[in-house]
């Protein structure tokens, strides 16, 4: 079994007040792709240089199989880490940099070479194991740097924004590559990023980590779905959510949602209702996706809301209709051929389902 | 070629004149060039000549009369001096002193230096930067200064040990390793600063021990730089004559550099003997860098980071 489990991790550099990680508790099971996803600075790669031991833990604990490995050294851990910069032996060729591993550990010759030349296979290598990396493009270095640590068939693989230094193109075939190498090998993987693109299409599942703090585990679609708080909403999806601060008004039959100006109002239905009474705010924050904005009126229940158009950007199928509703400027996605011009007054709606609201102050999904 | 077809006619004469007179300067920095080398090659030459012509010739005319009379060239010098074999005082004891003084403190200013450089770069203890401020401050220590206080020292070696180092090749070796390695230490720093720690992060995953990932990572990478430090290491310590005079000077066996001057010393300078003790001299150092200068590769780190 290679689980791995953090008990309320938390780290603080010497000489820095703010912890840098702060009480993360995660399960992660064997065989799974979780995605550890947040801004820059926000602790993921602390938290994952600490599950490979390259960092010291201020307290918590890190479980990888059934032992606790706080004091193990990185080598004795079974794990193996991709680097960001790759960090390939420039002196060594491919095949010395992805048997380098087995070589320390005394794996007999034929078993490394056996070990390299398949996972030289699957990666599509064998050509160039008599290469230095320096002979290599970015895309062929990543696959050295993954065929590293594939030879080693490590209990959890550990990936620290393996993706960032390709160019586009690459970044999404390499992305679909360690699926399928996920797919194939079943292995653990604990996977950094800072796009939230690649978490929702590689993960089983995704931890957002926000300064130092979990913010919500889950699957990609659950996390899109019902976002726990405000910046979980935020950070997944794109372009992201847009928020509108709104007041809550007692009306004879129940609660209104309105904008300050008027434009947007919220018939709320009654599961809605009652949670805000049990929160007891006055405001709220209402958070719509913008691909989940109809160009209709409403009907019976949801938001609607009066917009004029402000910018306009064709993508080919669809376009993002930048939107000013009062003081308000959201984004909403439309079908291409939908007949906009700039100036255009519209009145759109979101339904019911696709609504979000928050607390003011704390962001607290309240619905 | 676009952009020269964009200009002017009047504006592309000017570009012809102006290469033209570049070309032309390429051509008289290299004729400058050439002068320069040729110019500091004479004494050399003269060096190399004079070894090989009859000693009785020396006095009666110039070294050059051999580019008229090119019979006059002989081994008879090297035949001389060789004759003595390896008895003490000889010219071959002379080099093999100069080899046993000078190969271990390359060896010795090159390892510790690196391993000093690998905890100072790599380790993660506190005050590392003062320490190498420290070592830094003491490459201005000329060494003349501590030639007496370590002959003391040495002395008082014996008195505690019975050990005293003092007139012996160990002690001599102590000496120039010491004042070898700041400079050592700063050039190997200043080299591994250049080596990301990721490397040795990964190294470190895949299961290797600090001392693995020194002579297996760290080591190759820092090629270059241990091969210009030991080029500079054998060529000062082969040229040294204060520290060997110093700690030697009385000693059976003395390295090249105290052979040399004993001979200029003597009552009539033979000169014959130093032009071909002096040759001697200078094939060990050309073998040492044209040995080491293989390693100069540029771009060694190439590959290893994005």
């Amino acid at each position: 079994m290679s689980s791995v489990t953090l008990r309320e991790l938390t780290k603080r550099y010497d000489g820095n007040d703010a912890l840098s990680l702060d009480s993360v508790s995660l399960d992660v099971a064997h065989g799974e792709f979780i995605c550890l996803v947040g801004p820059s600075g926000c602790g993921k790669t602390t938290a994952l240089r600490m599950i490979a031991g390259l960092e010291s833990v201020t307290s918590g604990e890190i479980e990888i199989g059934d032992r606790v490995v706080n004091d193990l050294s990185p080598r004795d851990r079974d794990i193996a880490l991709v680097f960001q910069s790759y960090a390939l032996y420039p002196h060594m060729t491919v095949f010395d940099n992805m048997s380098f591993g087995l070589k320390l550990r005394k794996v007999p010759k034929d078993e490394i070479k056996t070990a390299v030349t398949d996972a030289a296979r699957i990666l599509d290598l064998e050509r160039y194991l008599d290469r230095k990396p320096a002979q290599l493009s970015g895309g062929q270095r990543q696959r050295v740097a993954l065929g590293r640590a594939i030879v080693r068939n490590p209990a959890v693989f550990l990936m620290d924004e393996p993706l960032s230094n390709l160019d586009a193109k690459l970044r999404v075939q390499t992305r679909a590559e360690i699926a399928r190498l996920h797919y194939r090998l079943g292995a653990t993987m604990i996977y950094v990023t800072h796009d939230q693109v690649e978490a929702m299409t590689m993960a089983d599942r995704i931890a957002v980590i926000n300064m130092g703090k979990l913010e919500q585990v889950g699957t990609p679609r659950e996390l899109y779905d019902r976002p726990a708080n405000q910046f979980v909403a935020g950070f997944i999806g794109s372009p992201s959510m847009n928020f509108v601060p709104m007041q809550v008004e007692s009306v004879d039959d129940g609660l209104r949602v309105v904008s300050a100006g008027g434009d947007m109002d919220i018939i709320l239905d009654d599961v809605d209702s009652s949670a805000i009474r049990r929160a007891g705010v006055s405001e709220v924050v209402m958070g719509v996706r913008p691909e989940h904005i109809d160009h209709l009126p409403r009907n019976d229940r949801g938001l609607q809301l009066r917009a004029s158009v402000d910018v306009i950007e064709f993508l080919g199928n669809d376009e993002h209709v930048h939107l000013n509703s009062g003081d308000h400027e959201l984004v909403a996605i439309v079908d291409a051929r939908t007949p906009l011009t700039i100036g255009d007054s519209l009145t759109l709606s979101a339904s019911s389902e696709a609504i979000h609201l928050f607390h003011p102050e704390t962001g607290v999904a309240l619905k | 070629m676009k952009l020269m077809s964009t200009l002017t006619p009047a504006k592309d004469r000017r570009v012809v004149a102006l290469a033209k007179r570049l070309h032309l300067s390429k051509a008289v920095v290299n004729v400058i060039l050439a002068l320069v080398a040729v110019f500091w090659l004479v004494p050399t030459i003269s060096l190399l000549v004079i070894s090989l012509r009859p000693e009785a010739l020396f006095g009666q005319s110039g070294w050059w009369k051999v580019f008229t009379a090119p019979s006059q060239l002989t081994w008879g010098n090297y035949a001389t001096i060789f004759s003595q074999g390896f008895t003490s005082g000889g010219v071959l004891d002379s080099l093999v002193t100069s080899l046993e003084i000078t190969i271990p403190v390359t060896i010795l200013v090159a390892l510790i230096s690196s391993l000093a450089a690998y905890s100072l770069v790599f380790g993660s203890w506190r005050g590392r930067d003062m320490i190498f401020l420290v070592i830094v401050g003491l490459m201005v220590v000329p060494l003349q200064v501590a030639l007496i206080p370590v002959v003391q020292l040495y002395r008082e070696m014996g008195n505690l040990f019975g050990l005293n180092p003092y007139g012996t090749i160990p002690g001599v070796i102590i000496f120039h390793v010491a004042f070898g390695l700041p400079f050592g230490i700063f050039l190997m720093r200043n080299f591994l600063t250049g080596i990301p720690k990721d490397l040795l992060e990964a190294g470190r995953i895949e299961g290797a021990g600090e001392w693995k990932i020194f002579y297996r990572i760290v080591l190759p990478l820092a090629l270059p730089a241990i091969a210009s430090l030991a080029i500079f290491q054998f060529i000062w310590v082969w040229n040294d004559l204060l520290v060997a005079l110093v700690f030697l000077g009385g000693n059976v066996h003395t390295p090249l550099t105290i052979f040399l001057y004993d001979q200029t010393r003597s009552l009539a300078a033979n000169y014959w003997i130093v032009s071909t003790g002096a040759v001697v001299s200078i094939f060990v150092p050309l073998i040492v860098f044209f040995s080491f200068q293989r390693y100069f590769v540029r771009g060694v780190l190439a590959g290893a980071v994005k």
